[in-house]
């Protein structure tokens, strides 16, 4: 820890929580999944920035999408972030989930992740390094810092923005709205 | 699968290669094209009737294990060309024997406007998959298979989505494009 952030410890410590343990729900859908293990485990070692990751989504707090959401995933994929505590942060990771990559024209995989969920940060690259990860971790921290994070109140004002997309792409939702009040507006 | 496996195999059947299995399967059925292209393949071409025959043939000689049924889409011909490749299991406490190496693809054609194929499920049981595969992308429709519910797909499609004339481009614009921006 460094002495000069001792100040930002006592204003505000539950950020500065937050912030150093980002624990991680992987949603490997697409190639990424090859790039998890080397992070996680000692060649890149992601505790050293305080990730790891954690079995369920209501343990986690960051969800990293590791590539290409399909129809049916983008569907797990909501539940999943929807079950996740606050605050949470989301990082779509390599191409696919940005803009569909590859598969920007599929009969099948949906093209823009940040049309369903919100999502804080973007890895770019097809598959990025396991570098990168870092640096998208470090740029986060940075964001939470500033409040800029903020994907997760962003969820939950538009809220019935992203559930009529989500209605659009999957059909009739078999699970009732997060947040119902909002929905109505 | 169990009394078609090792049980049933000959010792004759197990000194089998490529160049006798060729001749027999020319013997017995008519309309029918085998190519060796290598040592350790086989094509076969035949008609869509003969093929539940042909397969059963195969399976008594050893060949117990359906790897995989594949279609092709013939657009300007208007036909579907489904592919069963065929082969065997190592023996037990053996080694290679010829009949292991052999790789052995059965083609044959069916119409594009009625595309329905008997199914082989009687004779290679994890043939149901495959067919509820191909019946969901290419809308083919397996004769006698109980099983044809929607495998991979959420979404319903006017054409199914592996046909040639499926226009990906057109759908992602009229599906995934048209959704707005939050
Ligand atoms: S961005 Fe590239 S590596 Fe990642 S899921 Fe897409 S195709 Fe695979």
């Amino acid at each position: 820890m460094d002495r000069r952030d001792i100040k930002k410890w006592f204003k505000e410590p539950a950020k500065m929580g937050h912030k150093y343990s980002l624990w991680v729900i992987y949603f490997c859908t697409g190639c990424g999944i090859i790039e998890i293990p080397p992070v996680i485990t000692s060649r890149w070692d992601a505790e050293r920035f305080g990730v790891i990751p954690v079995a369920t989504p209501r343990q986690a707090n960051l969800f990293l999408i590791t590539g290409y959401v399909s129809v049916k995933t983008l569907k797990a994929i909501i539940r999943t972030y929807e079950q996740m505590p606050e605050p949470k942060y989301t990082v779509g990771f390599g191409s696919c989930p940005i803009n569909g990559g590859m598969y920007w024209d599929s009969y099948n995989t949906i093209k823009h992740l940040d049309k369903y969920i919100p999502v804080d940060g973007w890895i770019a690259g097809c598959m990025p390094r396991p570098e990168a990860i870092f640096i998208a971790v470090t740029h986060l921290w940075t964001m939470i810092d500033k409040g800029m994070a903020d994907g997760y109140l962003k969820y939950r004002e538009k809220y019935k923005y992203y559930r009529k997309n989500q209605e659009m792409a999957l059909g009739k939702l078999e699970w009732s709205p997060l947040y119902p009040r909002e929905n109505q507006k | 699968m169990t009394e078609g496996g090792y049980v049933g195999v000959t010792a004759s059947s197990m000194i089998m290669t490529n160049k006798k299995l060729k001749e027999e399967l020319e013997s017995t059925f008519k309309d029918i094209q085998v190519i060796v292209p290598e040592d350790t393949r086989l094509n076969i071409t035949a008609r869509e009737e003969d093929a539940l025959t042909i397969l059963k043939f195969l399976k008594d000689r050893g060949f117990n294990f359906l790897t995989l049924i594949s279609c092709v889409d013939w657009i300007k011909e208007n036909e579907f060309e489904l592919v069963y490749i065929i082969t065997s299991y190592l023996q037990k406490n053996d080694e290679y024997t010829q009949r292991e190496k052999l790789q052995i693809i059965l083609k044959t054609r069916i119409s594009r406007t009625i595309p329905e194929s008997k199914t082989v499920t009687p004779i290679f049981s994890n043939a149901e998959v495959y067919e509820r595969e191909l019946h969901e992308l290419f809308g083919i429709k397996f004769e006698g298979n109980q099983r044809l519910i929607p495998l991979f797909l959420e979404r319903e499609y006017k054409i199914p989505p592996f046909r040639k004339d499926f226009d990906t481009r057109e759908y992602v614009k009229e599906v995934f494009d048209k959704i707005p921006f939050v």
